[in-house]
């Protein structure tokens, strides 16, 4: 899978692409308009992370010029001003999805996970995750081949985990994954342990294994180890 | 008043001033002239009667049979009076009617008798030439002053029609097009001095408006791009295994507040973009439908909180507004309302009517006055964790959008009402 990061900070950008190389991704770099114009004419990539304000150029021309050589790449806009008005205009012009900086980085990796998964219609639409299986279509969970019924919140809250794992995940990204930034965050971590007890409750009733762990102070990792 | 109707107004009025003063100032000169040419014919008249008494010695009235010309008075030996003229009135012989004279009063002596000599002139012909000149007089002054302010209203309208045109103009400009009005040069020099002016105020005011839009943009994309990177960092860090759990608790904290300073620097963007008017587009929006989506979003906090929540739609509650900041408005106004309740059977009432909108919530009394809230930092709990812009966000936009919002409280009641 090719990723291609647009960003013009160089520190957030290196940021992003060594988070993404974690999980296997293949990433490039760019920091500026001119090289990102060039490199989305000479290579395709699975997927390309488009800041819009770039020192040299608006990153919505590279959206359009995306679309208009018919490009496969899903594309994720990221900036920080603006908020409404750049969603707004970034999914009307083809972006698939839209984060306002600052963002967790967990978070951009489930949505480009997300986005990857809803572009490959062709590929199988399960995840497998040791005795975990996961229908995204149907947004059903097997263990076991058994099925768990789960709330949507609980469903979200177990892809989340699963687009991060082994990453030390905090109790803020993921609130927000789930609630976006609009509820209280005292209110939120608590309705955020309750899910994740129900959730382990739920898997282990049907014989799965405990892959959340707590880390101290911070919030939970998703992981074999 | 309309500067035509004005400067109209004022012309008739001084018209009939001018049409006064010079029809009545024309009427005495003209009577004047009358007058005293009559009077001249008098004193020529007495120079004959007294050449005939000279030349005959006695006077005979048969020499004027056509009126009662001349008249002879016998009075006693009063000489005083001196020559004087009179105006006085006779009955026309032949129609009994009052006819206007001018009489000459003299005293003459004849035979060491004196006499007291009235020598008449009928004014009846010099008055119709009077009348006659007045009326023509008066109808040339009339047609005269009708075609000038014909033309003035003709004239005026041209003239000012750029001043209308730079009017409609002015009154069309939109700041959020972000540059100043482009106005013609005019033949009237003030006009044109008028337009450049206005063209260059124009200009400054979409340059400064420009200019603090992207400052305030700017400013926040700049505090937004090292919290980004910050963020990242402290992702990057907490994926280390060998920290030390305090460590892991200062990284917690710094997340929390980066995260915290990146949200107030987003919140007061939003206040900034509000009062700039940078929502400019507007359109009719359903404000209890919206609450009703936010209500079934937020159904697994009420249900934490141990909340109760009624909705009671008399009749939706539509204003006209940018969507986005409807949204912000419900938003707000619920997290409020939830932020703020009691942690036990707490109450959430919402009340929507075509007119007003009620969201009533239970809660602990207030520290501040109800009316502070909606100040900007202001905080009932000042160790809370909330930013206090809520309700100052709530507060902008009901007052760009010119809607009525009170806060009332009632026992433990506390209620935020909103109007059309």
């Amino acid at each position: 899978m090719k990723v291609l990061i647009v960003e013009d900070e160089k520190i957030l950008a290196d940021g992003i692409a060594s988070h993404l190389g974690k999980d296997g991704f293949l990433t490039e770099v760019v920091y500026t308009y001119d090289d990102a114009a060039e490199k989305i004419h000479l290579y395709n990539y699975d997927c390309v992370i488009v800041d819009i304000n770039l020192p040299d150029g608006i990153g919505f021309n590279l959206v359009e010029a995306l679309r208009s050589i018919r490009s496969t790449a899903g594309i994720i806009t990221i900036s920080a001003r603006n908020a409404v008005e750049d969603k707004i205009k970034s999914l009307d012009i083809g972006s698939d999805d839209y984060l306002t900086k600052p963002f967790h980085l967990s978070e951009l990796n489930a949505r480009v996970k997300s986005l990857l998964r809803r572009r490959n219609f062709d590929a199988a639409n399960e995840i497998r995750f040791e005795e975990i299986r996961i229908n995204f279509n149907a947004r059903k969970i097997y263990v076991h081949d058994q099925e768990v019924l789960l709330s949507r919140k609980e469903y979200d809250l177990l892809m989340f985990f699963i687009s991060n794992q082994d990453i030390a995940l905090t109790k803020s990204a993921m609130a927000e994954h789930l609630w976006g930034d609009h509820i209280d965050s005292a209110d939120s971590f608590d309705i955020l342990y309750s899910h994740i007890k129900n959730l382990r409750k739920k898997l282990a009733d049907k014989g799965c294994n405990d892959y959340i762990q707590s880390i101290y102070g911070i919030g939970y990792k998703f992981g074999k180890t | 008043m309309k500067l035509l109707a004005r400067t109209n107004r004022y012309y008739i009025f001084f018209s009939i001033i001018t049409y006064a003063i010079v029809a009545g100032s024309f009427y005495i000169v003209v009577e004047y002239l009358i007058y005293k040419e009559v009077d001249e014919r008098l004193e020529v008249e007495r120079r004959d009667f007294e050449h005939f008494l000279e030349t005959h010695g006695y006077w005979d009235e048969s020499c004027y049979f056509v009126e009662d010309k001349i008249s002879l008075d016998a009075v006693g030996s009063d000489l005083s009076t001196a020559p004087s003229f009179h105006d006085t009135l006779m009955i026309n012989r032949y129609s009994n009617e009052l006819v206007p004279f001018r009489e000459y009063r003299f005293i003459n002596k004849m035979n060491n008798q004196s006499f007291r000599v009235s020598i008449r002139k009928s004014l009846i012909e010099s008055n119709e030439l009077l009348q006659f000149i007045t009326i023509v007089m008066l109808v040339a002054l009339s047609v005269g002053l009708l075609l000038l302010y014909w033309f003035q209203v003709r004239i005026s309208k041209t003239i000012w029609q750029p001043f209308y045109d730079t009017l409609s103009k002015a009154k069309s400009f939109d700041v959020n097009e972000g540059q100043g009005l482009t106005l013609p040069t005019e033949d009237i020099h003030e006009f044109t001095e008028l337009n450049s002016s206005l063209t260059k105020m124009t200009t400054k005011i979409a340059d400064d408006y420009r200019n603090l839009r992207e400052f305030t943009e700017n400013a926040s994309h700049e505090i937004q791009t090292p919290l980004a990177l910050i963020n990242s960092r402290v992702e990057e860090l907490i994926q280390a295994k060998d920290l030390h759990d305090q460590s892991m608790q200062w990284i917690q904290d710094i997340h929390e507040s980066t995260m915290r300073l990146s949200r107030l620097n987003q919140a007061l963007l939003l206040l900034a973009k509000i009062e700039n008017r940078q929502f400019h587009d507007k359109e009719t929006v359903n404000v209890s439908s919206i609450i009703n989506t936010k209500l079934s979003e937020m159904e697994e906090i009420f249900s934490h909180k141990g909340i109760s929540v009624e909705h009671r739609t008399d009749q939706p509650f539509v204003i006209s507004i940018h969507p986005a900041l409807a949204d912000v408005l419900v938003s707000n106004l619920l997290n409020n309302a939830v932020k703020h309740n009691l942690h036990s059977n707490g109450k959430l009432i919402i009340e929507s009517k075509a007119d007003s909108l009620v969201i009533a919530n239970t809660g602990p009394g207030l520290t501040v006055p109800p009316h502070e809230l909606f100040e900007r930092f202001r905080k009932q709990n000042p160790a809370s964790g909330s930013l206090g812009l809520g309700l100052a966000i709530v507060k902008k936009i009901c007052s760009v959008y010119h809607l009525d919002i009170v806060y009332e409280m009632k026992g433990d009641q506390h209620s935020i009402t909103i109007r059309t």
